[in-house]
Parts: structure tokens; C-alpha cells; sequence
């Protein structure tokens, strides 16, 4: 009983509290990669806690402990009576639990494969209308006015300008926006994102999903930034930046917190920050204990 | 070529002739060195993927694109702008657009960094 409540406070901390604290948090933009491990990391473990916690309640008496009573459960399953000696409270209550956790389940599927679809039917479309540009070798363009600049996730990334973008920028301005979606596309930040965007639209009543996709999201694009950084000057990224995100015109109050990440960007671009690789090692230290967390209580249980 | 590129230059055609259906021999006849019924089949899987419409005219089938090139940019257009509240997250942007005050922050700390600023260490 007791491991089963451990594991579900540790559940409940990690899907509870973890999140909001981490996403006010000023050090990610440190070390953006090892924080997005971070995020991860209160995922999993916080997966691994409450699936935990369901089997503690449910299979532990079987067999005198968590792991054990699981192994018996099936070995049970197997003989063909897996519901045996689990009682009434137990067996409704590891129904219960699968069904949930295969509802769940099936919906981030569901969610993930929504997004891939989007992505598809865009892909589809972008391949016949985008062009080629002498002046943006690698990239699509789009004949519109209105200044877009994004990267189309896939087996084979597409780098999408659009005619507004091209305007705006000059040859340096336009290799840094080039430099920043090439990062990714190369470090396949679609792909990381996927799990996130799917957690937030099934899940957003759980604070951690509400926070980890803008989150992530953000630290993404730090990345990309910390990427390009690597090929061009920070100065050139920070004035393309500036150039984009003004060029829209927005009302002042709808993309409030969406606007706020690009100053964000912007100042760490041209004061970029000092002692990150501490940070990174200390955030992945950290990662690895919290993973460790569950799958110690589970193994000592 | 690769079909996808063939598909592109036939739906480049088809949009050159807004607003009217003509024969896929007409499309054929654009496009030299390419085999009548390779664009038939081409034609084929552009209607079934709904980005071309067929007609009966005549004797032969008449082809139109279902929309203007236009209209599919400005689709593109809306998926790449109208994210900032998308959970969806099929793409990855480069820049949000900054609010008015923001721009005007962004702006004044742009001016007074350094273009190249010597080496910043510590701090």
C-alpha cells in the first residue's frame, strides 16, 4: 500500500506541479535541447508512476509485492484465468485501469496521426504550388504577399518561404532564416514535437500537457536559433527575427505570449547566455533521477 | 522525371487555362516528349486526389483544375499563420508575430547592441 502511494504522489507531482514550475522557469533558455529531455523525462516517469500505482493497488496482493504480483498476473493470463485471486475490488479496478490506459493510449495515436495527416494533405498541396528561388536554394516559395517562414516536418523536410519573407529580408537576413529552419529540419523537431501536440490536444485538463507543448515549442525554436548560430552571426539571426515578427502587424493583445517568446529570443540571441553546458549537464542529471525515481520504487517494492 | 514533377506540370497547364476545360490532348501537346496516355494517367490520379475535374465533352474527356493555384497558396497561407493557438502543431515556424508593443521593444534592443560585438566572456 505503501508503494502504491508513493507512486501515485509521485504521479500527481510530476503531471501536477512539475510542469507549470518548469515552464516559469528562466534557465531552459540556457540549455533548451537538455530541457526538452527534461520535459520528457517528468513524462515518462510520470507514466511509469501512475501505471505503476494502478498495478500496486490492484495485482500486489496476488504475490507479495508489485513486480511479483504482476509476473503471477501473467503467468495467470496465460493458463487461461487471469482474474483469479485478484477479488472484486481488484478485478474491476485493473479493468478499469487497462481500459483507461488503452483509451489514453489510442487517443495519442489518434491525435499523432491527425497531426501526420495535416502534414500530408499540406505537403501535397505545397509540392504543386511551391517554386524554386534562385535566391533561397533549398527552399519553397510561396507567391503571397503576407510574410510566412516555416518548416514542413516529414521523411523529407520541406523549407517553405513566402514571397512577403523574401521581400523583407536581405541576402544575410534571408541565410539566417534559411540557417534557422535547415536546424529543423536536420534535428527533426517535428518529430519531438509530435508526442507534445498530441498530450496538449487530448490532455490539456492535465497541467503538465498545457504547459509542456508551448514550452517545448519554445525551447524548439532556441534550438533551431542555437543551430543557425553555429553557421551565421547571432546579430544577423536577431535582426531577421526582429524584421519577421514585426513585419505581421498584429493586434496588440491576441498573440501577447507568442510575441513575448520572440523578445525572449531576441535578447538571448545578442546576450547569449554564459555557463550553459553547466546547466545542460545539471538539467540531464536531473532527467535521469527523475526516471529513476519510479523504477526504483517499483523495483524496490 | 519524377511523377510528382509531372503532376506539377500538368497542373501548371491546367491553371494557365483559368475558368475552361480543355482535352488532355491539348495537355499533351504541352508537353513535349511525354506519351498521350502518360498524361491520361497522370490526369487520372489528379482527380482522384480532387485536384482536377472531369467533363464529358464531345468525344473526349475535358479537364480543369478544381481551383486556381491562387487559392491553394492562400490555403497554405492559413495553416502557416493561423498557428499561434494551433495545438495541432503540424508545422514549425520561425518568428510568431511580435504585438505592436513588443515590436517596438524588440526594435530598441536591436539598436543598442553592437553589430559585432567583441568577445562577450563572462559576466
Amino acid at each position: 500500500m505503501i508503494t502504491a502511494a508513493l507512486l501515485a504522489a509521485l504521479a500527481l507531482m510530476l503531471f501536477g506541479a512539475a510542469g507549470p514550475v518548469l515552464a516559469r522557469s528562466q534557465w531552459p533558455n540556457r540549455a533548451p535541447r537538455a530541457a526538452i529531455v527534461l520535459w520528457q523525462a517528468i513524462g515518462l516517469a510520470g507514466a511509469l508512476a501512475a501505471i505503476g500505482a494502478g498495478l500496486a493497488v490492484t495485482v500486489a496482493p496476488l504475490h507479495g509485492g508489485l513486480l511479483g504480483g504482476a509476473m503471477q498476473l501473467v503467468r495467470q493470463a496465460r493458463a487461461g484465468h487471469p482474474l483469479a485471486g485478484l477479488g472484486i475490488d481488484g478485478s474491476l479496478g485493473l479493468t478499469l485501469a487497462t481500459d483507461v490506459g488503452a483509451v489514453l493510449l489510442i487517443g495519442l495515436i489518434v491525435a499523432a496521426i491527425r497531426t501526420a495527416r495535416t502534414r500530408a494533405v499540406h505537403r501535397r498541396v505545397l509540392d504543386l504550388v511551391g517554386r524554386r528561388s534562385e535566391r533561397a536554394p533549398g527552399a519553397l516559395l510561396l507567391d503571397d504577399a503576407r510574410v510566412a517562414a516555416y518548416c514542413l516536418p516529414g521523411v523529407r523536410p520541406r523549407i517553405v518561404l513566402s514571397a512577403g519573407a523574401l521581400e523583407i529580408l536581405d541576402n544575410e537576413g534571408l541565410g539566417a532564416v534559411l540557417a534557422h529552419e535547415r536546424g529543423h529540419a536536420r534535428e527533426r523537431h517535428g518529430i519531438v514535437l509530435l508526442p507534445f501536440a498530441a498530450m496538449d490536444s487530448l490532455l490539456h485538463f492535465i497541467p503538465y500537457a498545457r504547459h509542456a507543448r508551448p514550452a517545448v515549442a519554445g525551447l524548439l525554436e532556441m534550438a533551431a536559433d542555437d543551430f543557425a548560430t553555429r553557421r551565421i552571426a547571432r546579430h544577423t539571426l536577431a535582426e531577421a527575427l526582429v524584421a519577421m515578427a514585426s513585419a505581421g502587424a498584429a493586434p496588440s493583445c491576441a498573440l501577447a505570449a507568442a510575441s513575448t517568446a520572440v523578445v525572449v529570443r531576441v535578447q538571448r540571441l545578442l546576450d547569449p547566455p554564459t555557463s550553459s553546458s553547466v546547466t545542460a549537464s545539471a538539467a540531464i542529471a536531473l532527467a535521469t533521477c527523475i526516471v529513476a525515481l519510479p523504477v526504483a520504487v517499483i523495483l524496490a517494492a | 522525371m519524377r511523377l510528382g514533377d509531372l503532376e506539377r506540370r500538368v497542373m501548371e497547364i491546367l491553371w494557365a487555362h483559368l475558368d475552361e476545360y480543355i482535352t488532355a490532348r491539348a495537355v499533351a501537346d504541352d508537353l513535349p516528349g511525354y506519351a498521350y496516355t502518360t498524361v491520361l494517367t497522370v490526369l487520372d490520379r489528379l482527380e482522384h486526389k480532387g485536384l482536377v475535374q472531369r467533363e464529358r465533352g464531345g468525344r473526349a474527356h475535358l479537364y480543369a483544375a478544381t481551383e486556381s493555384r491562387e487559392s491553394y497558396v492562400a490555403e497554405l497561407m492559413l495553416d502557416a499563420l493561423g498557428s499561434a493557438t494551433d495545438r495541432n502543431a503540424a508545422l514549425v515556424h520561425f518568428a510568431e508575430t511580435a504585438s505592436a508593443s513588443d515590436a517596438a521593444i524588440l526594435r530598441r534592443v536591436l539598436a543598442r547592441s553592437p553589430r559585432r560585438s567583441p568577445k562577450r566572456q563572462g559576466r
